[in-house]
């Protein structure tokens, strides 16, 4: 009797492990008809049918940062598949990432060579990019990343592109037009060693710098997850430089912003792309006054566009977009009207339409591809007032 | 199934992978010893062999073995003091370790800090330039470029694994297979029958070290990109949860657990949103009926019971 009451569970979690078998051998036949080649749906009828896949953080850590990007790819889709009826019908096909590498990878390769899509968007992370380009790359399947900034994505191959900015044009601009405005002459550095992002925007920073002959007094680091910055920040109030430059992420950038001011440091605070988020003002409050970002979109811009999309926007989700939602929004209109150019769904003609790209005018600016599929653009400079980020003049 | 598609492929690669890193915690748990330092073994054993393949141009396997080898040579340093702790207090000693190395990786200049290493050479990149050598490509297979670098990147990882768990279950019928057991089951008996246990318990965390040093090396080299980041807590939690889920009597159970554990998330897609839902509750109901994992001892030996009395009991209706 003992035996066989034991024996239950045993064999309950034996069913429950082969169910998953015969659940993983089940998905897949279903779907896996049409093979690599033939890609992304058909031009039947005159309509062009894309399917275009999306990688996503939409679990975990970094899940605010995907459900931006799905809220904005989501607005453009139906905007879209009205404005073109008839003529071009996209298909979104969302795969969660969850911010791993190893799940990038499969998601990119699900889409590819199951889903057939015609082209991807995502993933969120520079570092998922740096892992799943190159499969997409080498299947010649067109990759769009929407929030990739690290230097060296378009590297991967030429089926690449990307339209946020990379840092080495946001942070140059701002700095740029700080120093004109403001005539500052020094600077002090403060970032976060163990971020791939905010060395990188370091990075960038350090070399403005030295090409707008501002006179390096000291670099200091700090960690992801600190809390108490006052050893690098009393170093830098000794040096007392006309501007702070700061690169980390918003929550421990905002908390050293809060905290320079208590200590009387007066310097000008220039920040990374980390500081493009609302919750700088919850964290930073009134120190937050005057701090100046670069920014690829600004829901205060006064701009025809920008402010039909932010309305848009706020009517389908009851809240503004940041700038994933605006650049989200803006890809999938390339990626729109690089189909239409090249009148079919498929992989090689998209990737040549969008190599072409010149001059498209969206929400987060005007956006031009090099020879090297490097996105050109312009970034917006804002300063804090009042509780929000007004364009800076 | 299609089973050319280099997305099934992908994902077989990743279990088989992870199939290795389960083999290798399941070595270290053999003796009892609950190591948390296996991320760290790994990413000293990523970083060694991109640095390796990337700078110097060494061939592939040399830097996987050598990447290898060198996390053996530092678990030997960090054994030496940290293996007299015991339960407990050797998981935090360990875990502390693999943070450290993570720290130091963020630090150095040679492993590109926080941005890690980028653009390495995959396993079936390098395969495919040694094959196309010999005059063979993927048209004489009736396959793509692609498709060939995936079956040829499975092939090179199923010959590993199969040497691997070869060599584990040859290593489990050996004495010092049956010493690690003895260890395990009661470290002092051990002790007064005369075995050296400091010296199996170490064997068991460097033999660990070293095969967790070779999937680093192998995870660099699928993945083409290593930051500091990817050898986390978060990747301890998960190559421990293989022996959790799996069980860690026998070497099948970690293998079962990476197995489900790897192939879940991707099964789980079709619920999108609801995934992280389902792989909690699945996590939760395995915890509830089998506390000491999917696979134990008693598993096989229940199942070939059932079925030997059911035997039995035919033959006496016959009668």
């Amino acid at each position: 009797m003992k035996k066989s009451s034991r024996l239950l569970p045993s064999l309950l979690s034996i069913i429950l492990g082969a169910s998953l078998l015969a659940g993983c051998g089940g998905g897949s036949t279903s779907d896996s008809g049409g093979q690599a080649g033939e890609s992304g749906g058909s031009s039947g009828g005159g309509e062009i049918v894309a399917k275009i896949g999306v990688v996503s953080f939409l679990s975990g850590s970094g899940a605010a940062y995907g459900e931006a990007q799905k809220a904005g790819l989501e607005l453009a889709q139906a905007e879209l598949n009205k404005a073109n009826e008839g003529k071009l019908k996209i298909e979104l096909l969302f795969e969660d990432s969850g911010g791993k590498k190893e799940s990038a990878i499969n998601a990119v390769n699900k889409l590819i060579n199951q889903d057939n899509v015609v082209a991807i968007i995502g993933p969120t992370l520079s570092g998922e990019m740096f892992a799943a380009g190159p499969i997409a790359n080498e299947a010649e399947t067109p990759i769009f990343g929407i929030s990739n900034t690290a230097e060296g994505i378009n590297d991967i191959g030429e089926y690449v592109f990307r339209n946020s900015l990379p840092e080495s044009i946001a942070i140059p601009t701002a700095m740029k037009k700080a120093v004109d405005k403001l005539g500052l002459k020094t600077a002090a550095f403060i970032y976060a060693a163990n971020d791939d992002f905010s060395v990188s925007g370091f990075q960038t920073m350090k070399k403005t710098a030295e090409e707008l002959g501002l006179e390096n007094l000291g670099e200091s680091t700090f960690s992801i997850g600190d809390v108490d910055f006052s050893a690098q920040l009393t170093k830098v109030k000794e040096l007392n430089p006309d501007a702070l430059l700061i690169s980390g992420l918003y929550k421990e950038g905002s908390m050293i912003v809060k905290k320079a001011r208590e200590l009387g440091i007066q310097s000008t605070i220039i920040g990374g792309n980390g500081f493009n988020n609302p919750k700088v003002f919850e964290i930073a409050g009134d120190a937050a006054e005057g701090l100046i970002v670069a920014t690829p979109f600004s829901p205060e811009k006064q701009d025809e566009k920008v402010q039909a999309f932010v309305k848009a926007f706020e009517e389908k989700y009851g809240k503004k977009p940041d700038q994933f939602a605006a650049q989200a929004y803006d890809a999938l209109y390339i990626m729109s009207q690089s189909l239409l150019q090249a009148g079919e769904a498929d992989r090689n003609k998209l990737r040549d339409a969008l190599a072409q790209l010149k001059d498209f005018n969206g929400v987060s600016g005007k956006l031009s591809f090099d020879e090297n599929r490097n996105p050109i653009g312009e970034a917006v400079v804002v300063v804090a007032k009042g509780g929000k980020y007004v364009p800076f003049e | 199934m299609d089973l050319f598609n280099p997305y099934n492929l992908q994902v077989i690669t990743f279990i088989v992978l992870n199939g290795i890193l389960a083999i290798s915690i399941y070595i270290t748990l053999a003796t009892g010893q609950l190591s948390l330092g296996h991320a760290g073994f790994m990413s000293i054993g990523a970083y060694v062999a991109s640095i390796l393949t990337k700078q110097a141009d060494v061939p592939l396997i040399f830097a996987l073995l050598l990447g290898g080898l060198i996390a053996g040579v530092i678990a030997l340093l960090i054994g030496a003091p940290t293996l007299k702790l015991h339960g407990l207090y050797l998981a935090i000693a360990t875990l502390g370790f693999g943070e450290v190395v993570r720290v130091i990786f963020l630090n150095m200049e040679i492993t590109n800090g926080a941005l890690g290493i980028t653009g390495l050479k995959s396993i079936g990149s390098t395969l495919y330039d040694w094959l196309k050598v010999t005059g063979l490509t993927g048209d004489s297979f009736g396959l793509s470029v692609l498709q060939m670098k995936a079956v040829l990147t499975l092939l090179f990882l199923l010959l590993l694994f199969g040497l691997v768990l070869f060599l584990t279950l040859r290593l489990h019928r050996s004495r010092i297979g049956r010493a690690f057991e003895a260890i395990k089951a009661d470290e002092t008996a051990a002790k007064a029958m005369g075995l050296p246990v400091a010296y199996y318990k170490m064997l068991a965390f460097i033999i660990g070290a070293v095969l967790a040093g070779f999937c680093g090396g192998l995870f660099a080299h699928i993945t083409t990109t290593i930051t500091p980041d990817d050898f986390n807590y978060h990747k301890v939690v998960e190559i421990l949860s293989f022996a959790v889920i799996g069980g860690s009597e026998i070497v099948w159970g970690p293998l079962f657990g990476a197995f489900i554990l790897t192939t879940l998330p991707e099964v789980l897609r079709v619920l999108a949103e609801y995934k992280m839902i389902m792989y909690g509750a699945i996590m939760v109901l395995v915890m509830a009926f089998r506390p000491h994992g999917l696979i134990g001892t008693d598993t096989f030996a229940k199942l070939f019971d059932r079925r030997r009395k059911q035997a039995a009991r035919q033959a006496e209706e016959g009668m």
